[in-house]
């Protein structure tokens, strides 16, 4: 990578790996709300005979900041589900064609959440324009919009942590690179 | 090509993304979607599709199970309930030979009932069972074998996140699947108390150990202490669902609700472990369910491809039997299992068969059942079995080798197979709980 762009690259990634830890920690409380919310909707409906009305709805809301806040945190921490036994087998007698392929693989996921977020943008726009809503109209309603806008974002932040871990990871390939650098610049 | 073409050529593709390590939601999706626009010759019709999936799938209801079980089992697991029935266990169990053994399997799965994780299990158990075993010189392949093959029980006693996850793909409801796992569950159980009896009287030398004299004991308020939280627990959340009084979420949520409580009664709970538990629900949630998300744009293009009633139609021209059927589909989760994790297996393997299942007049459910088992031998084979390798990561133990835990959970990794071949032979033990 070019020199000049290095640090104002880093501080970037920087950024969005603290957007994605932040995400995460909104997304955990979405978990506490589930639960609170569904008890609460238990007991009010089995007691007190008076259910809470939209928890289908909040329930369904919620799953989605759940999923979507928490998604980037999980590429971060690398824990996206994968089988990686073939590439730490790799690993050990190719170090740098697994450093390749781990490359290809998150370019790869880079170019399926670009897709995702490419999906979402529009229909987020329809959905402000439109503030169409779900749930039953008089009982309990919630727009679209914050879920699609939700998505689109936590597909773009993805993208970014992936292109990150193309560039970023290469420990053993930057020596190299930057032995070459010196080389030329000799 | 033809769609048909395509479609099979993204099947094979996926599975050859995934063996070379790439994010499986992101092998599913990618392929799907490069499939659909090819079949279609439309790209706008691919991201619509796409769009649907995203957004669409993860707002079922149905699945907020995941999180509320999930959180339920990590609270259970960090107040260290696993260890509490072990120890009650070991009591019952110590005037017999390879009794720890039957003890962890026991524990296992009553522990079972309120996690829905092999891996849950596969930890807990390693580090509590394991060291005991090897103190009372029990064979290290044993020790290791019998906590990999008892782990698997988290996965088909109910709750679990595998029973969720089918009823998802195969659009079941989730107290149905949580019912028709009780029994096969408790069957594999039996059947592993009783290969480590047989082997503790056939051949001592695999199981070797000798007879616990120094097992503390128990008073009675301790045992009742121990036992009757997790008890009333498993009662909530498995005779509210029986009963129909609790939704699979809301027994879920209910779940949670009490374990914490109990967590707190007993004084095992602080503020970081329960920071934690929730930091890791949503972690594994995210996971789980973008992975379902993927998969939904996966079934779609399959269907759009016309797979599964080529395979039908494949089928009935050759007049393969029932047997022959599922022979293949046995084999062909085996394979899987040998590198796969059992969601994708399941994922990836039911939208192809389940199509080919219905109109033999066989019960989803059954079949749903079948798949979890069969799926989940996969978790104590080489070379990729996952729970094997926990327990060797959580030990940390330089006298156990990987090799080691894998020579050990193979004869329960038989037995299972075993159990499957029964389970699939007689439909009736999946179904008699089902109302």
């Amino acid at each position: 990578m070019n020199n000049a762009l290095a640090p104002i690259w880093r501080s970037f990634q920087a950024v969005a790996e603290r957007v994605s830890m932040g995400a995460n920690a909104i997304g955990t409380l979405c978990v506490l709300a589930l639960v609170v919310i569904v008890n609460y909707d238990v007991v009010a409906r089995g007691v007190f005979n008076n259910p809470f009305m939209g928890a289908v709805e909040v329930v369904q809301f919620s799953l989605v900041f759940i999923v979507f806040l928490q998604l980037p945190d999980v590429v971060r921490v690398g824990r996206l589900t994968r089988s990686d036994g073939f590439l730490i087998l790799m690993g050990k007698r190719m170090p740098v064609l697994a450093l390749w392929l781990q490359r290809f693989i998150d370019t790869l996921a880079a170019i399926f959440m670009s897709l995702v977020a490419y999906a979402l943008w529009p229909e987020f726009i329809k959905m402000w324009k439109t503030q169409d809503f779900f749930g039953v109209p008089g009982v309990f309603t919630a727009p679209y919009w914050p879920i699609k806008l939700i998505i689109c974002l936590s597909a773009a932040l993805c993208v970014l942590l992936f292109v990150g871990k193309v560039i970023g990871k290469a420990p053993v390939d930057h020596a190299e690179l930057n032995s070459l650098d010196e080389l030329d610049n000799a | 090509m033809s769609p048909f073409e395509i479609g099979a050529a993204s099947v094979v593709a996926i599975v050859l993304l995934i063996y070379l390590g790439v994010y499986i939601p992101v092998a599913l999706g990618m392929v799907s979607f490069v499939a659909i626009w090819l079949m279609r010759d439309n790209f706008d019709l691919a991201v619509n599709l796409l769009k649907i999936a995203m957004s669409d799938s993860v707002m079922v209801y149905a699945f907020a199970t995941v999180p509320l079980f999930t959180f339920m089992g990590l609270i259970v697991s960090k107040a260290g309930m696993g260890r509490d029935i072990y120890e009650v266990m070991n009591l019952a169990f110590r005037k017999i030979t390879g009794g720890i053994g039957m003890a962890t399997v026991g524990a296992n799965a009553i522990f079972a009932a309120v996690t829905g994780s092999s891996i849950a299990s596969a930890s807990v158990f390693s580090t509590v069972a394991v060291p005991q075993m090897l103190r009372y010189d029990y064979n290290p392949r044993f020790a290791v074998g019998v906590v990999a093959g008892s782990s698997v029980l988290g996965m088909i006693i109910p709750p679990s996140a595998m029973l969720i996850i089918y009823s998802f793909v195969a659009e079941q409801s989730v107290g149905d699947m949580f019912l028709a796992g009780v029994i096969p569950g408790l069957l594999l159980a039996l059947a592993y108390l009783a290969t480590i009896w047989f082997a503790g009287r056939f051949t001592p030398a695999f199981v070797g150990g000798r007879s616990i004299d120094d097992v503390p004991s128990l008073s009675a308020y301790e045992i009742a202490e121990r036992t009757i939280p997790l008890m009333l627990l498993i009662m909530l959340v498995l005779g509210g669902i029986y009963t129909g009084w609790l939704t699979p979420v809301e027994a879920g949520a209910a779940g949670a609700f009490f374990g914490l409580v109990i967590s707190l009664l007993r004084r095992r709970m602080t503020l970081a472990t329960f920071w934690e538990a929730l930091l890791e629900t949503g972690h594994i949630t995210a996971a789980i369910l973008f992975l379902i998300t993927a998969a939904s744009i996966y079934s779609r293009m399959l269907g759009l491809a016309g797979v599964p009633n080529a395979l039908s139609d494949w089928i009935a021209m050759n007049q393969f039997s029932f047997v022959t059927v599922m022979v293949i589909y046995v084999v062909l989760m085996l394979f899987l299992g040998t590198l796969l994790d059992t969601a994708s297996i399941i994922l990836i393997v039911v939208p192809l068969f389940l199509p080919l299942v219905e109109p033999l007049g066989l019960s989803p459910v059954w079949f749903g059942i079948v798949t979890v088992v069969g799926a989940e031998i996969g978790l104590l084979t080489p070379p990729l079995g996952i729970s094997c390798f926990v327990i060797k990561s959580t030990l940390n133990d330089p006298r156990i080798s990987l090799k080691d835990v894998f020579l050990g959970a193979l004869p329960f990794a038989f037995v299972m197979l075993l159990v499957l071949i029964v389970l699939i032979r007689y439909p009736i033990l999946s179904l008699a709980l089902l109302n």
